[in-house]
């Protein structure tokens, strides 16, 4: 009988019989029979095991780091790279919704060229060698009749490589009309700080280990400059120092999110700011607390802004201001900031240096904690002399043969009354390289579908950077998911079509090795700086891993110097002007970077669509925010649909009770409005930029979003006001509890 | 009778000892400084892309039928000019004594062995017990199931399952990145460190206002914020024993 022992032993020589049968059937065949076809899968693909890629982020233009993950060749997730001196591994809301413009139902796929009339909108696929083709043959007309200088290109504000490539190709072709624009430029924070303190870029402010923050109209922790890098530094300002506490004083007509979160709100009247800031200056100078040997010129200066004589004029109790001068004189070191929101009066510049008298005279200027110089680029910015406004005159007067546009959208963020439209009529042949059907590009001929920057190679210089050269550099994640290519290499295989000195000064196949060759020149010329990599492979290996070059070791210790003699022009003592007559246009309307979709390039990103405003929770669309003591006066109610009113314009809004807002103001913030730009924002809400009039700061180019009166009346119908909050009110429930500062001790 | 009654309930009655949960290997915890949190939103937009949570369109979130594992709430004290904005992420508290575990009649909803509340979506049949009985209102529920137009869908997380009409959802903690964490540390034969597992709304948070970890041990970061003096837990008089803990805001007290 068969012992159940021997019967295991039986069955178990069996299975290796079975196995080697197996196996010795396997050796024989050839390897072409195997029935697996995927024998050596792609070496940076395990299934299940995500890769990380860094990368630069271009949501805005701060120029964080990130990490993207990629899961079988799909990006799942992206977060801030922890390595990056910018953000240091956070990210904003809108950083995280980038992964939306990537994988978005609405990008353009293939080439499209315009069939019939500019107003039909009809568009037909060609391939990429028609469509090169048809640009080469367009330039190669210009340059026959040597109207090289006829063309312009407009792109988005770059930093890095990608803008010098743009200037050679300009260059080369022989036209100077290289253009950057973007809504939100800073060209009036660069502009006053050069003037006041004789610097070219951004320098750093140390909100982090400031005392006293006073923010002139800064949305510093939502969309100015450079955000995540404001929170980092605002936490640590709140919570990150071992006794110290610093507090934040927000000075604006409308709360914004940073204001929301300040321990002082002062709703000075629009356009007042910059002479607050001088009464401040004034009672530093009267109360002795300004140690300098030019105090009495200083005195003098500031003589006109005694804070009991600019009291009326700011709306603001002169006790106060001289309580918050003495309190942001010792405040050592304090740091008074300028944002967009103070910047966008017609003299915005004025009231940005009358800030950076404020700072100098409190001493914070090269201080820890103060405004910190920051280092010259490691590479040479892009000579962007021009601004749009000498396209749109260009245009009009027909001096614009051909225009290419990239990655930027006038026509959107350009007021209706700024002409563009008709000056985009007026261009016989307009290209445009975008991914996304925006309203530029849909006034286009030709559009070359571009790569989204997680496709995409690319870098850029940070700027304002944390006080030491940092620069990101931008790989792709992901390979593209269309028949889309990158920017430079369509510029470069035009070159390439026209040939001669184009082709001589263009010699690189692609931009990735342009790209590669001017990051070989940088390694060259700060050679020194690198001791650990002495190959420039090691070192562009590193680089890409780490996800940009920094070196934190070489701060600049040059200081900055405030240039007294420059500032004395700006100094006026009569608040910003308006447009509109008081009587007939009874509010100030105050315009502003909406928290997801920035200047609007977001509205089609479905999760900032559906991100609950912080201020707000309006979702989906646009509102009017209208102080309640107002809207009680005059009968309306939350949702009511207002008709705005302004010289210039005017537009239907639902309105939304802000309490935080002056009465004698209201707000609308930017984004919504578009007519054509995918199924998410397409024909969605209202766009408040048609409420202005048409570039008026021509010395800078730029439109004053805040420089306008409007008048409201309400409408019978009522309005689609989608918002997800309940009630505002806590109704001793204790949910947001609070403790008095001098109460609280240590941790 | 009563001492037979005792017997059957004694294991039932474990749950209620104080430190139970102590008892396991973890107890994850998110501290929530509000003195730091500034109401951005990032978190919720990070939580978006991770859990694949769905987008409903305006006219579902007309009817508060929005998806946000996270939420940012706004409170405000005052009137002009004397305004006063305060906000508090609120989500999931994954209450050591949890109500919506109590209700569900399926069990979808139960404590693992990390002290956190999980919500089984195969056995939810979506009666809505949970979210009745939740007092923090964290709850969402899928009246559709949500389509994403393609290409989106490939945006979408494996390592989270996407849910489908009638069932009802919250946020987990990040518990794929919790497992992720914990299998890592055992391939490479240790205990999870502090700081080796961070949700998504906390890795992202840019002012640093949030921090993730485990309470049962002394040294972590959030044991350590634990013992701060403004440290509160929302509604914790209604005995949840929530695992989120806020620190208080420091600001003025409002004129009453």
């Amino acid at each position: 009988m068969l012992k159940r022992r021997d019967f295991l032993k039986a069955l178990g020589l069996g299975g290796v019989g079975t196995g080697l049968g197996f196996m010795l059937g396997e050796s024989i065949k050839t390897p072409a029979t195997n029935l697996i076809p995927y024998v050596v899968p792609p070496e940076d693909i395990v299934p299940g095991v995500a890769n990380w890629y860094s990368s630069l982020c271009t949501q805005c233009n701060a120029g964080c780091g990130i990490i993207v993950r990629v899961l079988e060749g799909r990006a799942k997730k992206i977060e801030g790279n922890p390595h990056h001196p910018v953000n240091q591994g956070r990210l904003c809301a809108m950083g995280q919704a980038g992964l939306q413009a990537l994988y978005n139902p609405d990008r353009i796929k293939t080439p499209l060229i315009r069939k019939g009339s500019r107003q039909s909108e009809e568009f037909r696929a060609i391939t990429w060698e028609e469509a090169l083709s048809v640009l080469a043959e367009n330039l190669m007309k210009l340059k026959i009749a040597s109207n090289t200088e006829k063309l312009f290109l407009l792109s988005s504000v770059i930093r890095g490589h990608m803008g010098h490539l743009f200037e050679t190709f300009m260059q080369n072709f022989g036209s100077p009309n290289y253009i950057q624009y973007d809504l939100f430029q800073h060209k009036e924070l660069i502009f006053a700080n050069k003037v006041s303190m004789g610097i070219n870029i951004l320098p750093y402010y140390d909100i982090g280990n400031t005392n006293l923050l006073l923010s002139f109209g800064a949305d510093f922790l939502n969309t100015w400059l450079s955000p995540v890098n404001h929170s980092l530094g605002y936490g640590h300002m709140r919570q990150g120092r071992h006794g110290s506490r610093g507090r934040l004083v927000q000075i604006e007509p409308r709360l914004s999110l940073s204001g929301a979160n300040a321990d002082e709100w002062i709703p000075v009247r629009p356009g007042t700011e910059g002479i607050l800031a001088l009464g401040l200056a004034y009672t530093i100078i009267e109360e002795g607390y300004y140690k300098g040997q030019d105090i009495n010129e200083w005195n003098k200066i500031l003589s006109p802004y005694k804070p009991e004589m600019i009291s009326e004029l700011t709306n603001t109790d002169n006790e106060r201001i001289r309580t918050l001068a003495r309190e942001f004189a010792s405040a050592r070191p304090g740091l008074a900031i300028a944002g967009e929101n103070a910047a966008s009066y017609t003299d915005g510049v004025n009231h940005i240096i009358a800030v950076n008298i404020l700072n100098h005279l409190a001493d914070n200027i090269g201080k820890t904690g103060g405004v910190i110089s920051n280092p010259e680029a490691p590479i040479k910015k892009t000579q962007s002399l021009k601004d749009i406004d000498a396209l749109l005159r260009n245009a009009r007067a027909g001096e614009v043969e051909t225009l290419i546009t990239y990655n930027t959208n006038p026509v959107f963020t350009l007021p209706h009354n700024s002409k563009i439209q008709e000056a985009l009529e007026n261009i016989p042949f307009v290209v445009s390289l975008s991914c996304f059907m925006d309203e530029t590009t849909a006034h286009a001929d030709l559009i070359l579908p571009t790569h989204t920057s997680l496709e995409d190679w690319g870098d850029d210089i940070t700027e304002p950077a944390t006080g030491y050269n940092t620069a990101t550099i931008m790989q792709p994640a992901v390979s593209p998911l269309y028949d889309s290519r990158n920017a430079g290499d369509i510029l470069l295989s035009t070159a390439k079509r026209l040939g001669n000195r184009l082709q001589k000064n263009m010699p690189w196949d692609n931009f990735r090795d342009f790209f590669i060759e001017s990051w070989k020149t940088i390694y060259e010329k700060q050679r020194h700086t690198y001791a650990g990599e002495p190959v420039f492979e090691d070192f562009w290996n590193k680089v890409l891993t780490q996800g940009g070059w920094w070196d934190q070791e070489k701060r600049t210790h040059q200081s900055i110097h405030f240039i007294k003699d420059n500032v004395k022009r700006f100094i006026s003592s009569s608040p910003s002007l308006f447009q509109g007559n008081e009587d007939e246009f009874p509010f100030y309307l105050i315009l502003y970077a909406h928290s997801g979709y920035y200047d609007g390039r977001h509205a089609n990103l479905p999760w900032l669509q559906e991100m609950p405003d912080p201020m707000t929770s309006v979702v989906w669309g646009t509102w009017i925010e209208i102080n309640p003591q107002t809207a009680g006066k005059m009968g309306i109610r939350e949702g009511d649909l207002l008709l705005v009113e302004s010289p210039y314009g005017k537009l239907h809004v639902p309105a939304y009770l802000y309490p935080g807002i002056r009465p004698d103001t209201v707000s609308i913030p930017i984004g919504q409005g578009h007519k054509t730009y995918g199924r998410y924002a397409g024909n969605r809400g209202s766009n408040p930029l048609d409420l202005l009039p048409g570039i008026s700061r021509h010395e800078t180019g730029t439109i004053p979003l805040n420089s306008t009166r409007v008048k409201i009346t309400k409408s019978s119908e009522k309005g689609n006001l989608v918002k997800m909050e309940g009630i505002t009110k806590e109704f001793d429930r204790q949910i947001v509890q609070t403790i008095p500062p001098y109460e609280r001790r240590q941790n | 009778m009563s001492r037979f009654l005792d017997k059957l309930f004694a294991r039932f009655n474990i749950y209620r000892e104080p430190g139970y949960y102590g008892k396991y290997d973890y107890k994850w915890t998110i501290v929530i400084d509000l003195d730091k949190c500034d109401g951005c939103e990032a978190c919720v937009i990070a939580c978006h892309a991770e859990n694949n949570l769905p987008i409903v369109g305006e006219e579902e979130c007309s009817k508060n039928r929005a998806f946000n594992w996270i939420r940012i709430e706004r409170y405000v004290e005052g009137e002009y000019p004397d305004v006063r904005v305060k906000f508090i992420p609120i989500l999931c508290q994954q209450c050591g004594k949890a109500r919506c575990e109590v209700g569900c009649p399926t069990y979808a909803t139960y404590h693992n062995q990390d002290g956190l509340n999980v919500q089984v979506y195969n056995r939810c049949i979506g009666t809505f017990t949970c979210a009745t009985y939740c007092p923090y209102d964290v709850r969402h529920f899928n009246w559709f199931s949500y389509k994403w137009e393609a290409p989106l869908e490939q945006q979408l997380n494996p390592d989270v399952t996407v849910r489908e009409k009638g069932v009802m959802e919250k946020c987990t903690f990040c518990i794929q990145r919790i497992r992720a964490g914990k299998d890592h540390a055992k391939d490479e034969g240790r205990e999870v460190t502090d700081g080796d597992i961070q949700p998504a709304c906390v890795q992202t948070c840019p002012t640093g206002a949030m921090t993730f970890g485990d309470l049962n041990d002394p040294e972590s970061r959030v044991s350590q914020l634990a013992k701060s003096e403004r440290r509160y837990r929302l509604f914790e008089d209604l005995n949840t024993d929530p695992s989120v803990i806020y620190l208080k805001r420091v600001m003025k007290q409002t004129k009453q």
